[in-house]
């Protein structure tokens, strides 16, 4: 291992637009993108990547953009800077659990540098801005030369590593449909200090109707080889009377699905306990949000 | 040593340097830039115990590359700290070794035209290693049949056989530990352990060496003594000393990760010599992981109380895994049985019996306290123990039972001691008990909910300096230049490294306060061994009050001088003179005593002296102290335990500090401030673990050693930082040490303001939120 210099030999393309990008990936093997590099190009020093060139796809405008669509909805190009996202108004209001999600994050320093796009599709099981997006209901636009794909976030990880993306398909946005009234949301995170990658994380959103839950999305990251969308759990809390005793009985069947391994960071068994506390606290605290009142 | 009113001394003053740095001006060694410049670049083993076979370099050497490798390297046998005295110092390494015997050992090295280049040529280095089965665990280390890492090494000029990989034994007794345990009503015994944790001084370690066309060598590296870096240079490389320059350069802290001299400096400048073209060789972060650890330990403590609250008898056993190579584990465990004996009286009844033993393992150096904060945690947390079970308030308890003045300290081990003059032990534990609201503090069993909060204290020191009134194990001395230049402004030129604490901007302050011009007056000289007598090295909190004595003697030597000039000039006896500083005129001034219409500047003064050809009012000088006061801490912590989660907060601390005269206060203060994050860090977060197969779990990146930064520290308003009130009689202008009695008692502190949340006592760090949440469901379990 040597952090000095990249020793590996690569192309380096930087393209104009999305068609020259999308051709780049058609006709070339083992691109690996360059959004913001805060996890590309550590790899690149620490354990070497299979790699023949690298993409830098800061050139390409649209990727770039950051726009609202319809209703409150948020369209998110792949290579726009966490810390643009952070300070748009309507992530702070809207989508409250990914805006939490982006100020757990490193430092300014990595947010300035690091992109939405880049810590989706570097499909870390600790990616903490994965569990709100799948959370918010977010679709991953990708597109190659044969056309277009939407995955819904939830579908979008593998495993460890591994996402759905295609080798000639290029993340370009993320969507993050309308949130709907009476929606409370809460992203929580535990690490070894604050400028740390997960222990754990929990996202949870729920929408409320009165004092039943109308619908909730829940995920965990640093939980399983994937951050995962806790389908089950979060479909049967629909239409449920939002009660302490659901609660804790909630959090305690998370822990026993989770599937955590030991790592520098913590032990599994450490990890079972900690979602327990931090969903509980989420869950609350996004009912909360949503207007409701915990009985 | 009288402090003025208007004095600079205490004076709150910006830091000189600090401009330049803030901005990335400052030239460190990574910054020097020379042209024909080769870069070098370090082949590391990749096993923890080998036998290194061959190492064919022809690859890398048709590339272009120079290679070094042990077959290139003059053989000396040596000891990288050399603060010590010869025979005092163990020697067992060589520039580069035949025998890799820790993971990240140098094993060989090449330097090339460009970085890229010599990267690449490490890569072509063919080593054959024949592999040797490794031993990590200090005891199973001293096992008959372990794998042996030494055969032979030398204590000064004298062989020492290894057996069972037992370093260095070090063990002293004094007065009568068995009649003082037989004196004691309750015996309190506990086992302690502490991991290894590493320094993480900002600027990883580096050189650039320049063989000169005149056969000498220029030396520009990380250094924390540049005399010792060309002394040993002069040895490994057979050179004169006159034919070796090493320069002062600011360097990124080091938390005393340069005392002894870098493994890169020698590399560097065997590589340079070979090349005969000067090369860089800077260490990256994961290298620098590989190159030093703080020492772990492991502490048996068995301490003999009475019922009348007086400790009778002390006895701690120490072993001490210091790993692959010998960087002083002697003065080490000797330190360590100094600071355990310094604590408090035990009527005198002392017994350290300690074990240092090699192991396949990163070598470890000294480290913010040479085993203070070690021991410190261990007896801290035995007298807040004692006083819970025997019922003793802990503020009076220390208070009975603390080393004060009249009694002895133990600067830097059994050879290094000298009386008390001056404490603030009393005043930070009889102010702090009312400011911190201390007897406020409720029993662990008296609290319940999920977040719990305790209150907890420990007391304890550093030296300043190694030199007591008998010269003892260690060298302690520092030199001096000051002339005064021919427009009043004045040259002041030290050997005395700042690692980034300010000892620098306090040196200069003592000289302007003893000649009486002002500080913009004062400037620095670069200093190079060529241009400056010896100092030892800026350790053992030693750069204010020996590295500022040996200034403050020198500016009294050119100030006897210039009074004796200005007498001269003015047509009155020295002795009837005095210099004030004359803020107005931007100046110092020598007036007559009484009489200030008759004066003239010093300015003027050196002007003439210059017309008249009288010379240079100058001065050169080496001085030695000869104490060793201790500077006192005292920290009182309110820790709050999340019992669901285990996380450890600290919502508030109050810090003593006893400096004697805070030369700048707000420096000491960030010391302390700094000190204490630190000290989290040591207590709560940091560990370095290894694999099995003696690697760093962490690969040597910061990604995965956590150190707490300011999220995880109180909040501003929270931390009460407070200078004891004391003036030490033997310190430049009353003053004493602080850097690395800052540390000492941090980690006691935490400890014992969890036990006071939570009622459980933890007795090996990091205590980890796993920790934490694995203690409290044994102690469920149990009820």
């Amino acid at each position: 291992m040597n952090t000095m210099i990249i020793e590996q030999e690569f192309e380096y393309v930087k393209p104009g637009s999305l068609f020259e990008a999308l051709d780049i990936l058609a006709q070339t093997n083992n691109v690996k993108i360059y959004a913001g590099g805060t996890d590309l190009i550590v790899k690149l020093k620490t354990s070497g990547i299979n790699m023949d060139a690298m993409m830098d796809i800061n050139g390409i405008p649209e990727l770039s953009e950051l726009t609202a669509s319809g209703g409150n909805g948020l369209v998110i190009g792949s290579a726009v800077k966490l810390s643009r996202i952070e300070k748009h108004p309507a992530v702070k209001s809207n989508y409250s659990a990914l805006f939490e999600a982006l100020m757990s994050m490193a430092s300014v320093s990595v947010r300035n540098m690091g992109t939405l796009g880049g810590n989706l599709a570097n499909a870390s099981p600790a990616a903490d801005t994965a569990g709100p997006v799948i959370c918010y209901k977010g679709i991953l636009e990708l597109m190659s030369r044969s056309g277009i794909r939407e995955v819904p976030a939830e579908d979008f990880f593998i495993s460890s590593g591994v996402s759905a993306i295609r080798p000639d398909e290029l993340l370009t946005r993320i969507k993050l449909p309308a949130v709907n009234k009476n929606t409370g949301a809460k992203f929580i995170k535990t690490g070894r200090v604050k400028s740390d990658i997960a222990k754990v994380s929990f996202t949870v959103v729920i929408e409320r109707e009165g004092s039943k839950i109308k619908s909730c999305r829940a995920a965990a990251g640093s939980a399983a080889a994937k951050p995962v969308y806790l389908r089950t759990v979060s479909e049967s809390l629909k239409g449920r009377i939002m009660t302490r005793e659901l609660i804790t009985e909630t959090v305690d069947r998370i822990a026993g699905i989770i599937e955590p391994i030991d790592d520098q960071r913590t032990t599994a068994e450490y990890r079972k306990e900690l979602i327990k506390v931090i969903a509980a606290d989420a869950f609350s605290k996004a009912w909360s949000l949503s207007g409701g009142k915990l009985i | 040593m009288q402090i003025l009113s208007d004095s600079l001394i205490g004076a709150v003053t910006p830091r000189t340097d600090a401009p330049a740095k803030a901005a990335g001006r400052i030239q460190f060694t990574s910054d020097i830039n020379i042209p024909g410049m080769m870069y070098g670049a370090i082949l590391r083993s990749p096993h923890p115990h080998a036998e290194i076979v061959s190492i064919d370099t022809s690859a890398a050497e048709a590339m272009g590359a120079v290679c070094l490798t042990y077959e290139d390297i003059n053989p000396v046998l040596y000891n990288e700290r050399s603060v010590s005295i010869p025979s005092a110092t163990y020697r067992d390494r060589t520039v580069l070794p035949k025998k890799a015997r820790h993971c990240g050992e140098p094993v060989a090295t090449v330097a090339a035209d460009t970085q890229e280049l010599a990267f690449k040529a490490l890569k072509e280095l063919k080593v054959t290693y024949n592999i040797l089965e490794p031993v990590f665990d200090p005891m199973e280390a001293m096992k008959d049949g372990a794998p042996e890492l030494y055969d032979t090494i030398y204590l000064g000029d004298e062989a020492v056989k290894i057996h069972n990989n037992i370093g260095v034994i070090r063990n002293i007794d004094e007065g009568d530990c068995d009649a003082g345990f037989k004196a004691a009503d309750r015996i309190f015994e506990h086992h302690f352990e502490l991991e290894r944790i590493y320094h993480c001084q900002l600027e990883t370690k580096g050189a650039v060496c320049k063989p000169e066309p005149d056969g000498s060598i220029t030396v520009w590296a990380t250094a924390q003594s540049i005399h010792a870096n060309r002394q040993l240079l002069g040895r490994i490389l057979g050179l004169p000393l006159s034919k070796i320059n090493v320069k002062k350069l600011p360097f990124g802290g080091s938390f005393g990760s340069s005392i002894q001299v870098n493994t890169v400096t020698p590399i560097c400048a065997s590589l340079a010599m070979k090349a005969g073209r000067p090369v860089k060789l800077i260490t990256s972060r994961e290298e620098d992981f590989y190159d030093h650890h703080k020492y772990p330990a492991i502490f048996d403590v068995k301490l003999g109380v009475s019922n009348d609250g007086r400790l009778t008898a002390a006895h701690v056993k120490a072993v001490v895994d210091f790993g692959a190579h010998q960087i002083q584990p002697m003065a080490f465990l000797g330190c360590t049985a100094g600071w355990f004996a310094s604590l408090y009286k035990y009527d005198g009844n002392i017994r350290f019996d300690g074990i240092a033993v090699y192991t396949n393992k990163t070598p470890c150096c000294a480290m913010q306290g040479y085993g203070n904060p070690q021991i410190n945690f261990a007896i801290e947390s035995m007298v807040d123990i004692i006083c819970e079970e025997m019922g003793f308030d802990p503020i009076d308890f220390r208070l009975k039972n603390y080393r004060g003045p009249g009694e002895e300290f133990w600067g830097q081990g059994p050879t290094i001691r000298s009386i008390i003059k001056s404490s603030g032990v009393e005043e930070s534990l009889v102010e702090g008990r009312e400011v911190f609201g201390f007897d406020e503090r409720t029993a662990p069993s008296s609290k319940n909910g999920d977040i719990r909060r305790g209150i907890g204290l420990a007391r304890g020191f550093h030296t300043s300096g190694t030199a007591g009134p008998k010269e003892g194990e260690v060298i302690d001395y520092s030199s001096a230049t000051i002339k005064i230049n021919e427009d009043g402004s004045v040259d002041l030129i030290t050997p005395v490294t700042d690692h980034g604490g300010g000892t620098c901007d306090a040196l200069k302050k003592i000289a302007a306060e003893v000649l009486q011009v002002p500080l913009e007056m004062i400037g620095l000289s670069p200093a190079e061994t060529m241009n400056t007598g010896y100092d030892v090295c800026t350790h053992a909190t030693r750069g204010v009050y020996c590295g500022g004595a040996a200034v403050y003697h020198v500016a009294m030597k050119v100030k006897d001088k210039l009074l004796e000039t200005a007498g001269r000039l003015m047509a009155e006896h020295a002795y009837n003179l005095e210099v004030i500083r004359d803020d107005r005129l931007g100046q110092g001034v020598v007036q007559v005593k009484g009489y200030p219409l008759k004066k003239m500047t010093v300015g003027e003064i050196a002007r003439q002296a210059q017309i008249m050809s009288w010379g240079t009012i100058a001065y050169t000088d080496s001085y030695r102290q000869r104490n060793c006061p201790p500077c006192f801490t005292t920290h009182f912590v309110e820790a709050e335990v999340n019992l669901k989660t285990g996380v450890i907060s600290i919502p508030r601390v109050l810090i003593y500090g006893d400096c004697g005269t805070a030369v700048n206060p707000d420096l000491v203060k960030g010391q302390l401030i700094g000190s204490f994050n630190r000290g989290l860090g040591y207590t709560l977060y940091e560990r370095l673990a290894y694999d099995g197969r003696g690697r760093l779990t962490n690969s040597g990146l910061m990604t995965d050693y956590k150190m707490p930064t300011i999220s995880e520290m109180p909040s501003v308003e929270d931390i009460d930082v407070r200078i004891c009130h004391t003036y030490e009689p033997s310190g430049p202008f009353g003053a004493k040490g602080i850097g690395e009695a800052a540390l000492a008692s941090v980690q006691a502190a935490i400890a014992n303001a969890v036990y006071n949340a939570i009622g459980i006592r933890f007795f090996k760090l990091p205590i980890t939120p796993e920790a934490v949440l694995k203690e409290l469901k044994k102690k469920a379990r149990e009820r």
